[in-house]
């Protein structure tokens, strides 16, 4: 047996229009909304405006420079990278560098931003002091040694690179989701 | 975790978009909101799923907008405000042979898409409709003069 239909009277709860056409029009509401939406698409133009300017990184502002106050080192990294994408910093070992040339990267630079290369690839690698050692063999300066990273999580990560036991440059890196 | 986090923030977010860049006449979609819905929804799928290529990550993300919808859906039955802001309200844009300017001109909809709708209910000329409505779901709602209503007409 079926069980019983679920009724309520019907009423007029929509609102009428010179009280003959129920549309439930609602011009305060809607005249609010409109102001919402102009704020919305403000917004979104700024969104774009700083994602051009580098602001969520991959642009002018999220590039840095530094540089090793003995002057023998300088990075090109991002300050600003975004989760999952790969990006590179570029170490300059500089003319005073002796011979073998080391390089000191914080356990930071593979714990926050995924270290994922170190290239070219090291002669050998040491593990201690919060970090890794590289060493690589010297040739014609200025040498270029090239770190790849790819975050993977969002987060602000303080990295140091340098030379070991010489003046370190200490870098603060955001990930953006 | 993360990926329904994911997914459900992805699903309140392309809500709100779709509903920013608001309702268009016509009972179908038009080429421009097929490219605007595909492309937006391909955008925001790679961000959604990220490097989760797993079957169990799928399903995980399938269920979590599902039940986002459902949280929606219901709260819209529920809660009239609520359903005016997921949906709107319908909007009168011609009545008594005149125009609301205001709606016409902020909702982007031009004489000719309220003519459009007026052919489909066999009427021949803007003159002839009393009521065109805008609805929630981007119909436009006509109803034609008719001898009672150009009766009020006269006396307006």
């Amino acid at each position: 047996m079926a069980g019983p239909a679920f009724k309520r009277p019907v009423t007029d709860s929509v609102a009428k229009i010179n009280h003959e056409l129920a549309v439930g029009e609602d011009l305060v509401f809607q005249r609010k909304w409109w102001r919402f939406e102009r704020a919305i698409w403000v917004l979104f133009i700024l969104i774009i405006a700083l994602d051009c300017m580098g602001a969520f990184g991959r642009g002018p502002l999220a590039n840095a420079r530094i540089e090793s106050t003995d002057h023998a080192v300088e990075a090109d990294y991002e300050r600003i990278e975004r989760t999952g994408t790969p990006s590179m910093m570029t170490v300059k070992v500089r003319e005073t560098a002796p011979d073998p040339i080391e390089l000191f990267v914080s356990d930071s630079a593979v714990s926050g931003l995924g270290l994922r290369r170190v290239i070219p690839a090291p002669e050998t690698t040491t593990v201690g002091s919060g970090g890794f050692t590289y060493r690589f063999p010297r040739g014609s300066l200025p040498a270029v040694v090239r770190f790849e990273f790819e975050p993977v999580g969002a987060g602000v990560y303080h990295i140091t690179v340098g030379r070991p036991g010489e003046a370190l440059m200490h870098m603060t890196v955001a990930v953006v989701p | 975790m993360d990926a329904a986090i994911r997914a459900v923030l992805g699903y309140f977010f392309l809500i709100l978009v779709v509903r920013v860049v608001g309702r268009r006449p016509g009972k179908q979609l038009t080429p421009f909101e097929f490219v605007l819905i595909f492309f937006i929804g391909g955008l925001a799928l790679t961000a959604i799923v990220g490097d989760e290529r797993s079957f169990t990550n799928a399903i995980c993300q399938v269920v979590a907008v599902a039940l986002a919808h459902y949280a929606i859906t219901w709260t819209r039955s529920r809660y009239a405000r609520f359903a005016r802001l997921v949906d709107g309200t319908p909007l009168i844009l011609l009545e008594r042979h005149e125009w609301r300017t205001q709606t016409l001109e902020r909702m982007h909809i031009a004489d000719a898409d309220v003519m459009f709708a007026a052919r489909d209910h066999g009427i021949s000329s803007l003159s002839e409709i009393d009521q065109a409505i805008l609805e929630r779901n981007g119909d436009i709602s006509i109803l034609p003069v008719t001898e009672t209503t150009d009766a009020h007409g006269m006396q307006a």
